[in-house]
């Protein structure tokens, strides 16, 4: 059997689909054509999303880490996806748990840090790479060589939970193809495409967050009409009242816990939860103190509140979507917590429908992230299958009176971009101060503040004078960037948002180089086979290229490309990852033009609507449009 | 830009949305950046400025007030909200009331209220935008500017009850 193992050094890199979950994280990849998730040696695919940091220095991940918990409460994180992007202060943070936080000093950047063993600082994305580094590692058992990840996160996560996520997913060495919304991730598992058309709405309640979206499907295109949720709304929260509730049976008060007792509650009031799916009451018995039962009856009430917040999220999501309940063609059931009988029985009576939920809802986002892996990273697929996302929250900059001007509405399809121009208010202004939030309310103060500059160096001008342009773009992952300028003088400045309590790049790097045993060397390694995929790639999208559009060929053109082609293939024979990187954009050079063609022969079908193999071919009108498409790129704002 | 021609479709403030949003897919599959992993770094660049291009003009025309905005601004009309010419006293007097009539049913968590406020700005608003629709047949000029702010009040109006009714549901 061994003869089967043996690694080969030409398989193509497998890209894999990663769900970072509240509770449990677990990895899938698609073999033959099947997304499987990929089971550990225990033959187990659910990795409790639990880290032990011992005193000894050692990490713990998953399973032993949980037998930890009792024992070592502060040293062991559970549920660290509650704390991503979240300053210190939120109130996210102070909620009942066993942790020791590290208060922030003034002048420091306002992250959340947990004290562990030995006095060791971790914060949460370091806590979530350890949790990735477990998941590599189960994949590469598997697959040997990784060809990147789709990271799912919940579709309300705001840009500093992305960008935390994306951090993480950096720290753990992972190559990240796509930050993806675990709603439009499970939608994509049940395979929908294949068979269907039609509105559907996607119900995720996972350990701590909520999520609702609802998707249009048409032809092969996922296109998410809106979004909405909560993402400090889950399964926990469930944990948590039954918590509460035993304490003030037992007439304890809940700020006056030891973490050992915490732990142990927030424990069995997880396990009365999962009891109550099958059995309507359970017996609880706290050591020392009378024993007493929970009915069903009384958990559903002590969750009802938690249902009702979905509600709201679902009805304005509806609502944003411009459907009833009645133009739903079905409703997909995601996240652990969707197992509990009471939210079963709300989403039926909310969407007067019975919920789908034949592919297990825990494991269905990681299945649906590697389908999209596949179709990213994939080798040579050509699918028609298309996700359309979009921001989950509005974007926008403080304005006079503290009050926000939206630039990007929420539910805008990502990728996205959009201008806004703002003037000075004060004669003799030479600094604007910019102030980018997320969300929905109308003063700044009541929304997420993503990031603060200044924009200086204006000269003195009268109030009113000076033109300060801000261009908002969100790319595929839902992450922003904003540039500023201001017109009459043409001072830039280009801002990646990166939250106060994010880790800046360098830091990312340096943790990075830290975490690799011999670090020049490997990132060497690394630079040449990424940039080899990279041109085996090129080199089969040029040929196909070539032959699918032989007609948009000028004279002389192809013997160029072909040219450049052949340059390329003899620099990867060489193992000189610099060589191949020149003649990829020698090749990129060489086919420009072409490209454009091609590009503007794709949009004059799309808009004639009509389908590649269904469309004779028009080069003369392909052309034509590339002018009014050369005129839309040079407008002003 | 001409959000009109980047979607093809003609220069209309009557825009049929569902044939729009078709159109707008079948452009985002031509163009969307996971069409083009695997191409060369110019053409990805170039796939996602058009993108982000038919992501905009889709945004644009798809909202009623920015479709009238960009109709104007494309024949010439001077539009932003801070040049827009005085509004009507006596509607301003009737939004006004209309505001505090919706501050007072928040007060007393009147959600019922709410609604029947809403409605009627809602029927409101409905009503002006088939009212713009016929002058911009006729052509676009400035003489269509109140009715465009008249839009605006609406807007902020329903985006207010979209907040109360979270509010009061909470």
């Amino acid at each position: 059997m061994a003869l089967f193992e043996i690694f080969d050094p030409k398989a193509p890199p497998r890209p894999i689909g990663i769900d970072l979950g509240t509770t449990n994280s677990l990895v899938a990849y698609v073999a033959n054509e099947r997304p499987v998730a990929i089971a550990d040696c225990d033959l187990e695919v659910l990795v409790p999303s639990v880290v032990a940091y011992l005193p000894d220095g050692d990490v713990v991940v998953g399973r032993r880490a949980v037998q930890l918990a009792g024992e070592h409460p502060r040293d062991t994180i559970v549920s660290v996806k509650r704390f991503m992007g979240r300053g210190a202060n939120d109130a996210e943070t102070r909620r009942l748990g066993p942790y020791d936080f590290v208060p922030a000093s003034a002048g420091e950047p306002n992250t959340v840090r947990f004290r562990v063993a030995g006095g060791r600082v971790v914060t949460p994305v370091e806590v979530s790479a350890d949790i990735l580094r477990t998941l590599k590692a189960q994949a590469e058992d598997e697959l040997r060589t990784l060809g990147g990840a789709v990271i799912t996160v919940p579709a309300y996560f705001d840009d500093a939970q992305r960008q935390a996520t994306k951090d993480a997913a950096r720290l753990a060495g992972l190559d990240v193809l796509r930050l993806l919304n675990e709603p439009t991730a499970a939608a994509l598992a049940y395979g929908l495409e294949k068979k269907e058309s039609g509105t559907f709405a996607v119900y995720d309640l996972g350990g701590g967050t909520f999520d609702v979206t609802i998707l249009v499907l048409d032809n092969g295109i996922f296109q998410v009409r809106s979004t909405g949720g909560d993402s400090q709304l889950g399964g926990d929260d469930m944990d948590r009242a039954i918590a509460h509730h035993i304490l003030a049976e037992l007439g304890f008060d809940p700020a006056r816990q030891t973490p050992e007792l915490v732990r142990w509650l927030l424990d069995q009031a997880r396990a009365a939860k999962h009891e109550l799916t099958v059995r309507t009451e359970v017996e609880v018995e706290v050591p020392g103190q009378r024993r007493f039962s929970i009915a069903r009856a009384r958990f559903e009430e002590l969750v009802s509140p938690l249902l009702e917040r979905t509600g709201i999220a679902c009805r304005r999501a509806m609502k944003d979507a411009g459907v009833k309940p009645e133009d739903l063609r079905g409703v997909i059931l995601v996240g652990g917590a969707t197992r509990v009988p009471a939210v079963r029985r709300y989403v039926a009576d909310l969407f007067k429908k019975e919920p789908l939920g034949d592919i297990d809802p825990e494991q269905v986002v990681a299945l649906g992230a590697a389908v999209q892996a596949d179709l990213l990273g994939g080798q040579g697929r050509s699918d028609d299958v298309l996700l359309l996302d979009v921001i989950p929250l509005s974007l926008g900059i403080e304005v006079g009176g503290g009050v926000v001007d939206k630039v990007l509405p929420r539910n805008s399809t990502i990728p996205c971009a959009a201008r806004a121009i703002y003037t000075t208010q004060e004669d003799n202004q030479t600094g604007f101060e910019i102030h980018v939030v997320q969300g929905e309310r109308e003063l700044a103060a009541d929304n997420r503040s993503l990031a603060r500059f200044v924009l200086r160096g204006i000269p003195r001008m009268p109030a009113g004078m000076a033109r300060l342009e801000m261009t908002f773009n969100v790319d595929t992952d839902g992450l922003l960037s904003v540039h500023a300028k201001e017109l009459t003088t043409g001072i830039e400045q280009q801002v990646a948002v990166k939250p106060s309590y994010g880790l800046d790049d360098t830091t990312v790097e340096r943790m990075l180089l830290e975490a690799l045993d011999h670090g020049e060397h490997d990132l060497t390694v690394r630079l040449l086979a990424e940039n080899k995929v990279e041109a085996s790639r090129i080199l089969a999208a040029t040929r196909k290229a070539l032959e699918v559009d032989a007609d948009l060929l000028e004279k002389g053109e192809k013997a160029l490309i072909e040219q450049a082609s052949l340059e390329l293939e003899q620099a990867c024979d060489k193992e000189d990852a610099s060589r191949i990187r020149s003649r990829i954009e020698a090749l990129d050079d060489a086919t420009k033009t072409f490209a454009g063609r091609r590009m503007n022969r794709a949009i004059a079908r799309a808009i004639e609507g009509k389908r590649v193999d269904a469309v004779e071919k028009t080069v003369e009108h392909a052309r034509g449009i590339e002018a009014a498409h050369a005129a839309g790129a040079t407008r002003a704002g | 830009m001409d959000p009109f021609s980047t979607l093809g479709i003609a220069r209309s403030y009557d825009v049929d949305l569902a044939a729009l949003e078709k159109t707008h897919r079948e452009l985002s599959r031509a163009l969307h950046p996971d069409r083009y992993v695997g191409a060369s770094a110019s053409e990805r660049r170039s796939a996602l400025a058009k993108a982000v291009d038919v992501n905009e003009a889709w945004r644009i025309v798809r909202d009623p007030i920015r479709r009238a905005e960009v109709l104007l601004a494309l024949s010439g009309v001077l539009v932003a909200e801070d040049r827009d010419p005085k509004a009507d006293p006596d509607f301003l007097l009737e939004m006004m009331e209309q505001r505090e009539a919706l501050s007072s049913a928040r007060q007393a968590r009147d959600l019922a209220a709410v609604h029947r406020l809403a409605q009627a700005i809602r029927a409101r608003s409905d009503e002006t935008e088939r009212e713009l629709s016929l002058e911009f047949a006729r052509g676009s000029s400035e003489s269509l500017l109140p009715r465009l702010g008249e839009l605006r009040f609406y807007r902020r109006f329903l985006d207010e009850v979209s907040t109360i009714e979270d509010e009061l549901a909470a």
